[in-house]
Formats: structure tokens, C-alpha cells, sequence
């Protein structure tokens, strides 16, 4: 019996430590709920979420597929999305626009400071926005030297994708975090 | 941002149609996001049956406002003309399950309809409070319960937000109280001032027009007013006297106001920065958490010397270089008012350069702060780690590494060299225009239309030299304001943080505590709606020993925080000898309540000291007698000064187990009624650990011990213990009870490092 214990935490960790990739012919669907499905290895999951294991730098390669209760259990690696089937692709591009939402700024038209607080008015590919930030907090993080994220207070993200496609004006506001 | 309940016509037409009115609404909250990861507008609504979704498209010019944007005074909230596009209706009997998820950039409520898995709503975390609440209200709701009546979290939240929101006014008015209390130093810092403004004034007045216009030009007239007519010589000696004089005495108000100023100055800031401390320590755990402790003690030191500066420096300045400025214009006006004007007529031309060229110059100061931060920091990071860099060969490209921040630090600071360079020699240059412009018109008057005389020109030139100096600091003193108000701003920001845990008003001492402690239906997370302890029921008798045992991150070392009330819970209750720990005096309960755990600290200062925290009037006696209790004795007594020894930051450096045994020597020493050990034996050898374990025994006696373990060795002791796992107790009874339970955790874990140790002894 003691045998028997030893396996169950001998095998608990081979799962654990084991990776797993999940290939082209596991098949990713979208349910009528909105939510996604994945058939791998012959089992059915109505329900999986999708994690970005390189969300800056890598965003579309690398995705963890877990489970959605079980303690969110991996079931495995996409190594590449741009290589699986289109249908696949599609619907866990669905998933991910939602769960990584973020505005990307495309214009900026103001950024006041006043107060420990800083005031942006942006256009981005999802609307013009306005939002307000705290300068005491870390609130705009530098991913590399041209590219920003930016927190509000409630810990919205907007993005800048390339600090240097803006403006010589836009980017003189943006100075003070640069 | 909070939304109202009120419904706009549209969405009551909508909604009629459909058979519901506004008053069937009991529960609303505002939603931001489709499905598809666009910006929407809508809301969700809960009747008596049925749950809404009601969402709106947005038309192209509608602007997404976030919390915390301030509307500029005529500005409302732009009301929506986006018509509804759709509403989802569900009736509440055929739903479950529900949950909200949240992910990086937004927040879903999904659930169970009709048995089946769907999407109910999705939003941003502008609305997650609100949300949060909704969510709350109809879970208790749907499982069979009543909507909860708005409670006064709600309307307490509210509150707290607007005070928050204090005027800059008010601010002022706070800070200079600090300044007000020193108000004998203040009015002679003001008397100094005043004659600094005055000696200003009329210093060229006397060396100019007196000394060249009326002595030189033995002006008798002048003099007769004097009784000096016709003594020149005197005259001009009284002259000199009074110019010495003049100089004496603003020597000597220079001389009052350095020495008084020093003194308000340190006071003052002295008697800020003990408010932000003495608020800081009052604090609950979770304000050090959520704040970076390293970066606020800097912050607070830097911002109460920015606000000393503006207080100190800046608003005696404002009235001297006011005075000083209006008199000036007055005089010069008085004097000659053409020449007055020409004289001023290149001054706008100075400020305007300043106002123009200082920002650029603040932000490039700014930048090189923060390339100069960014070295250091890669430097420090390197040099902590130096042994890792090292072992991995990585000298060179760490090297390389180096040089990006230090790239920018050199452009930064060439940057900066450039601008002020450029800045200085403008200004230098127009300065020497404008005085050589006076001179050119002057001597024209004197010379040419003989309008003036050569004294009132040299006044003139006086005059206007000085009129530079407050026609600058007026042109940044504003940024100067606005930056002291900021850092007042979150000077009180600290000082007035309620304390999350706090005592009541007439606690019940606790002189005598027995040492019983009870949980009730504890439920408890360190973030609303993520529980990390689920309705925990827990009782601990008298002197018993309780084991905690559980995976990390199960929520063991939260249950023993939550005792010694480093948390308040969030439902439940916890009571030591049946009171409540929200009626105990917080003193009372530190004092016997002690703990050793994994993370040990050592302050700076001497072993003794170390081990006599929180107990000054401990004898040498029981200091050694505590050190030997906790198996320290032996290794203090071969620290070179033994227990004089000064460890901590700037001292000698003790291993992870010698600062373990310290801390339970401190325990041992403070000799609580109730004892929490978490962990108290992780980071020493085994040999050590028995040790302590031996003196443990000694400490328990008596006293009620909860103690937190991964080595369930360590445990063998215990009265009883209890197994948690995700946030609930999932096995409770003796070692050898819970053994018997046949794929029970703890009989699973025991048999696995049993079953390691002897797989180790093996080798």
C-alpha cells in the first residue's frame, strides 16, 4: 500500500513535469455558450482557457490550454498558433481578444499631470478613450525601449506599440515616462 | 464612477415592451465589452425572475470616459445615443453556476442556463466593483435567498471617495499649520525678509541718485534738509556711513534669518515625517504589501523636504520679490517714468525666455533622474547577484548589458549640458543688451536732453539688475507650488490611511488569557471575491498543541495571521477566551499572542537587544536562559562579542537557522499564552531541528500552541492536528487517527516522506 502511494505522487509528478503539445490535429471549436472547446487525445473539453506564456514578447506562439475547473490543470502547449487549422486558430483568437484585452494607442491628444495623477485623452483601435493614471505607482511599464503599457487606476492596460511612430509632439508628452 | 439606477427613456420604452418596468429593477451595474473584444455600452439588470443583458453599440464619436477623469466644469458625462442593440433576458430559476472570471484586460460573468455553459456578460475593470457587488447580491439571490438590502459599504466607500478628493486649498491650509506653530520664528524670518525687500530698494537709490545727484553736486537744497549744507565732506562721509550701515544691518538679517530658518526648517520637517511614521506603524500589513515599502520610505523623504522648500523658501519669496518688484516699479516710475519704461521695456523678454526654455530643462532633468536611477539599479542588481553572473560566465555580456543604461545616462546628461548651455548664454546675452541698452538710452537723457542725471541713471541700472531676480522666481514659483501641494498630497495621503485593523473604542483587556481560542464560520481573502479561507470551524483548547498541516498556499500561515489579528476576517468571527479579537485591545493581544515565523527578521542592534524585542525589562539572565532554550546559546557564545554582537543590516551576517533560533529565543523570552510556530524549523539542519524541537517542548508547556509544518516529524508532538486544502479544514483528529484514513492527504504524505527519508537513508 505504501508502494501504491509513493506511484500516485510518482505519477502526480511526471504529469507535472511533463510537457505536452497540443498539435494541429487536436481540434479547437466554439460553443454555442461562447465559450471553447478542444478534442485531444480523444477527450472532449467543453470548456478550456487559453494563457499566453509570452504575452509581450511572443504573443501568438507559446499558448498554455488549461482546463477550466480541475484547478485549471494543463492539458497542454500550442507551440505555434499561425500552425494550426484556421478554424482552430479562429476560435482561440476569439478567446484571446477578450481575455488580453488592450486598447492600443494610436494617437495621443493630451497627457496632463497634475497631482500625482497624469490624464491621458488617446484615440485607439477600439475607440477614443479617457483615462486617468496614478504617477505614484508603476502605472506605465517599459517593455523595451519604444514600447509601453500603460495601467489606469483600475488597472485597465493600454498599449503603445511604438513610441516611435508618433509625433514629435505626441512624444514630447509622453517624455516624462520615457 | 459610480451609475445610477435612472434608466433614459429609450431603455424604459425598450424594456416595457418587453414587460418590465424600472421599479422591477432591484439590482443594475454598467458593462463596457462585447464578446468580441469591442467597447460597448450597456448594463446588466436583475428583476424579480429574470436577469438582463442590455447592450448598446457605439456610434464613432463616442469617447470612453475611465475612473479618476476629471470633467472639466461644464463637461458632463456624454449621454449616449447609441440605441440598444440587443437585450438578452434569462430567467433566474434556469440559472447556475455562476461565476465571474477575471483575465489580463477584462472580466466575464458566465454561467449555467438551462444546463448548459454560456456567456452572460462581459466588461473592463472600470465596473468590477459595481459588478462585484451585483455578482455578490444575485449568487445569494439565485441560490434561493433574498436580494441583500444596499448595505453601507456602498454609501462608506462613497464617503471616503470624496474626502479623498480634498482641495488644493485645503492642503495649504494643512500644511502651513505645520509652519504656524513656530510662529515667533516665522515673524522674525518675515522681519528679515522685509529688510532684505527694503535694503533692496534702496540701496540704489542711495548709491545712485543720493550719492551722485545730490552729495556729488553739492545739491545744497538737499543737504539743507539735513543741516549738512555746506559740509560736503561730512555729507559725503555720512553717506559712506549710512551705506556701511545699511550693509551691517542686512548682514545681520541675513545672519538672524539663515540661523532661524535652519531651525523651523528641521523642525518642521522633523514633525511631518514623525506623522507619516508614527501613521505608517499604525497600518495594517496589507498597506506595506500593496505599497512598495523601499520606494515609500524614499518618497516620504523626498516629499517633506519638497513641501519644507516651497513653505520655507518659497512663500516668504513671493512677498519679498513682490514688494520688491512693486516698489522698484514705483520708485523708477517716481524717479523718471520714460526712462522707467525704457529701462523695463526688454524685462518681458527675460521672463518670457524663462517660462519658455525652463520646462524642457525640467523634463531633461527628469530623464537624467531616471537614467541615473536605471544605472544604479543595474549596477546594484549586478553586484547582489555577482555570484550567479560568475557561476554562469556571463561577465561579459552583463558588461554589455551595462552599457545601454549607460548610454542614456551620457545622452541624458549631453542633452541637459546642451539645453542649459544654450539656455545661460541666451539669457546672459539678452541681460547684456538690456543693460547696455539702458545705458545707451540713459546717457542719451543725460547728455543729449539732459532729462535725468548720471545718480538716477546708476539707480536705474541698479534697479533693473535686480528686477531679474524676482521677475524669474516668479516665473517658476508656480511649478514650485504645485509640486509641494503634491507632495503634501501624498504626505496626508499616509497620514490620514485609516488603519484597517482597529482597536474599539474601550477594549476588553485581556490580563490573564487562558489561551482558548475559537473560530466561527471564518471565511477570509486577501482580495474581495477570492476567498484564500472558506467558513473555517476551529476550536483550540487550553494548552493544546494544534498541528496545521496542508500544501503551500492551502492558506495555513493566513488562519495563524488572522489570530494574532494582522487581518480582520472578512465573515465569521475569532474569539480567544470567548471575546471577540476586534474587542481586544490590540496591545493586550500582541503581547500574548507571539509568533515565529518563516520569515525571521533581525533588527539592528545587539544579539540581547534582538532577542529582548518587545521586552525591555528582560534581565541578562533571561535573555541566556531564552537563548539556551532555543539552542542558541552555543553559537552566540562563539560570536566574537557574544551577546553584544551587533547583527541585523549593517552587522555580522547570521545564517538562515542561527536567525531562526533568535526569533524563538525572542518568543520564549516574550512568554505569550498562545504560540505560533510557522515554520519555525524550515531553515535548519536536522541535527539543529532536534534540537529545537527539545526546547520547543519546553515552550509549549502551558501555552496554546498552533503550529504550521511541512516536516510532519516536526509535529509528533501535537494534541491533535488539521489538514487544510483549499481553504478549508478537510481532516481533523490525532497523528494516528488521520493515518488510518485511507487515501486521506495526511496519510498520503506521511507515507511519502517516509517513505523519501528512508529512500535517503538508503544512499
Amino acid at each position: 500500500m505504501a508502494e501504491n502511494t509513493l506511484n500516485i505522487y510518482e505519477k502526480k509528478a511526471e504529469e507535472m513535469t511533463r510537457v505536452t503539445f497540443i498539435t494541429a490535429k487536436d481540434v479547437f471549436a466554439q460553443t454555442d455558450g461562447g465559450f471553447l472547446s478542444l478534442d485531444a487525445n480523444g477527450v472532449h473539453y467543453d470548456r478550456v482557457k487559453v494563457v499566453r506564456l509570452f504575452p509581450f514578447s511572443d504573443a501568438n506562439r507559446y499558448l498554455s490550454i488549461r482546463e477550466y475547473g480541475n484547478e485549471g490543470r494543463e492539458i497542454g502547449i500550442i507551440e505555434d498558433l499561425d500552425a494550426m487549422p484556421e478554424d482552430s486558430k479562429k476560435a482561440i483568437e476569439h478567446q484571446l481578444t477578450l481575455s488580453y484585452f488592450t486598447p492600443v494607442i494610436s494617437k495621443i491628444y493630451s497627457i496632463k499631470d497634475e497631482y500625482g495623477y497624469a490624464y491621458f485623452h488617446v484615440m485607439t483601435d477600439k475607440g477614443e478613450c479617457r483615462f486617468a493614471i496614478n504617477m505614484g505607482s508603476n502605472a506605465v511599464s517599459k517593455l523595451s525601449d519604444t514600447r509601453l503599457i500603460i495601467m489606469d487606476v483600475d488597472e485597465n492596460r493600454f498599449e503603445i506599440r511604438d513610441v516611435e511612430v508618433l509625433t514629435q509632439k505626441e512624444k514630447r508628452m509622453l517624455d516624462m515616462f520615457l | 464612477m459610480k451609475n445610477d439606477k435612472i434608466l433614459n427613456k429609450t431603455e424604459i420604452e425598450k424594456l416595457s415592451e418587453l414587460g418590465i418596468e424600472e421599479s422591477d429593477i432591484m439590482l443594475k451595474s454598467s458593462i463596457d465589452l462585447s464578446f468580441d473584444g469591442e467597447y460597448i455600452e450597456g448594463f446588466v439588470f436583475v428583476t424579480k425572475d429574470r436577469l438582463g443583458v442590455c447592450t448598446k453599440e457605439l456610434s464613432d464619436s463616442y469617447v470612453n470616459i475611465f475612473s479618476g477623469v476629471k470633467l472639466k466644469d461644464k463637461e458632463t458625462l456624454p449621454v449616449s445615443d447609441s440605441l440598444i442593440s440587443d437585450i438578452a433576458l434569462y430567467n433566474i430559476s434556469e440559472l447556475a453556476h455562476l461565476r465571474l472570471d477575471s483575465y489580463i484586460g477584462s472580466n466575464v460573468l458566465t454561467g449555467e442556463y438551462e444546463g448548459k455553459p454560456v456567456k452572460i456578460a462581459a466588461f473592463t475593470n472600470r465596473y468590477s466593483s459595481d459588478m462585484n457587488v451585483l455578482y455578490r447580491k444575485l449568487r445569494a439571490y439565485v441560490k434561493g435567498g433574498e436580494i441583500p438590502q444596499e448595505d453601507a459599504e456602498g454609501t462608506s466607500e462613497n464617503e471616503t471617495e470624496e474626502s479623498g478628493k480634498k482641495n488644493k486649498r485645503s492642503i495649504f491650509a494643512r500644511t502651513l499649520r505645520y509652519f504656524l506653530r513656530y510662529k515667533l520664528q516665522i515673524i522674525v524670518l518675515f522681519m528679515t525678509y522685509a529688510i532684505s525687500a527694503v535694503v533692496g530698494v534702496a540701496w540704489p537709490y542711495l548709491t545712485g541718485k543720493v550719492l551722485f545727484d545730490h552729495v556729488l553736486t553739492m545739491d545744497d537744497t538737499f543737504l539743507a534738509k539735513y543741516g549738512l549744507d555746506g559740509k560736503y565732506t561730512l555729507a559725503l562721509l555720512m553717506v559712506a556711513i549710512t551705506m556701511i550701515g545699511v550693509r551691517l544691518i542686512q548682514a545681520m538679517s541675513n545672519y538672524m534669518q539663515v540661523f532661524v530658518m535652519a531651525k523651523v526648517a528641521s523642525d518642521t520637517v522633523r514633525d511631518i515625517k514623525t506623522d507619516v511614521f508614527n501613521a505608517m506603524s499604525k497600518l495594517s500589513l496589507n498597506f506595506f504589501v500593496n505599497k512598495q515599502t523601499g520606494g515609500l520610505m524614499t518618497r516620504v523623504l523626498s516629499d517633506s523636504e519638497r513641501v519644507r522648500e516651497f513653505f520655507i523658501d518659497g512663500i516668504p519669496m513671493i512677498f519679498v520679490h513682490g514688494i520688491t518688484i512693486i516698489a522698484t516699479f514705483t520708485v523708477m516710475y517716481r524717479l523718471n517714468w520714460k526712462m522707467a519704461l525704457i529701462a523695463c521695456i526688454l524685462l518681458p523678454l527675460l521672463v518670457f525666455m524663462t517660462v519658455k526654455l525652463r520646462p524642457g530643462l525640467w523634463t531633461l532633468s527628469g530623464k537624467r533622474h531616471r537614467a541615473e536611477k536605471a544605472v544604479t539599479a543595474k549596477a546594484n542588481d549586478n553586484l547582489t547577484g555577482a555570484r550567479v553572473v560568475k557561476a554562469f560566465g556571463q561577465q561579459d555580456t552583463e558588461m554589455k548589458k551595462f552599457m545601454h543604461p549607460s548610454n542614456n545616462l551620457r545622452d541624458a546628461e549631453i542633452n541637459i549640458v546642451k539645453l542649459r548651455n544654450r539656455f545661460s548664454i541666451l539669457y546672459n546675452l539678452v541681460q547684456e543688451v538690456s543693460s547696455i541698452w539702458i545705458w545707451l538710452v540713459g546717457v542719451y537723457f543725460v547728455l543729449g536732453t539732459k532729462e535725468i542725471e548720471l545718480g538716477v541713471l546708476i539707480t536705474f541700472v541698479g534697479y533693473v539688475m535686480q528686477l531679474n531676480g524676482p521677475m524669474n522666481f516668479f516665473s517658476w514659483v508656480f511649478r514650485m507650488w504645485s509640486e509641494s501641494i503634491n507632495s503634501a498630497e501624498r504626505l496626508f495621503e499616509i497620514i490620514d490611511a485609516i488603519p484597517e485593523i482597529r482597536e474599539k473604542e474601550d477594549p476588553v483587556r485581556l490580563e490573564h488569557p487562558r489561551g482558548e481560542i475559537e473560530l466561527k464560520d471564518v471565511t477570509f481573502g486577501y482580495r474581495t471575491g477570492r476567498p484564500v479561507l472558506k467558513n473555517i470551524n476551529l476550536k483550540i483548547r487550553e494548552g493544546e498543541m494544534l498541528g496545521i498541516v496542508g500544501r503551500s498556499g492551502a492558506g495555513k500561515s493566513t488562519l495563524v495571521n488572522l489570530i494574532s489579528r494582522l487581518y480582520d476576517v472578512n465573515e465569521g468571527s475569532i474569539s480567544i477566551d470567548g471575546t471577540d479579537v476586534k474587542d481586544l485591545a490590540l496591545k493586550d493581544l500582541r503581547r500574548n499572542v507571539a509568533m515565529v515565523s518563516q520569515d525571521t527578521y533581525i533588527f539592528m542592534g545587539t544579539v540581547a537587544k534582538n532577542i529582548a524585542y518587545g521586552n525591555e525589562s528582560a534581565t541578562r539572565e533571561d535573555i541566556i536562559r531564552a537563548a539556551k532554550l532555543a539552542s542558541a546559546h552555543e553559537f552566540i557564545s562563539k560570536l566574537p562579542d557574544g551577546y553584544d554582537t551587533i547583527i541585523g543590516a549593517s552587522g555580522k551576517d547570521l545564517s538562515g537557522g542561527e536567525k531562526q533560533r533568535i526569533s524563538i529565543a525572542r518568543a520564549i523570552l516574550a512568554d505569550p499564552k498562545i504560540l505560533i510556530l510557522d515554520e519555525a524549523t524550515a531553515s535548519v539542519d536536522t541535527e539543529t531541528e532536534k534540537a529545537i524541537q527539545y526546547s520547543l517542548r519546553f515552550l509549549v508547556q502551558g501555552r496554546t500552541t498552533l503550529s504550521i509544518a511541512h516536516r510532519l516529524s516536526t509535529l509528533h508532538d501535537a494534541d491533535r492536528l488539521i489538514v487544510i486544502d483549499g481553504g478549508r479544514i478537510v481532516e481533523e483528529g490525532t497523528e494516528e487517527e488521520l493515518n488510518k484514513v485511507e487515501n486521506g492527504i495526511f496519510h498520503n504524505l506521511l507515507e511519502l516522506q517516509n517513505k523519501s527519508l528512508s529512500l535517503g537513508s538508503g544512499f
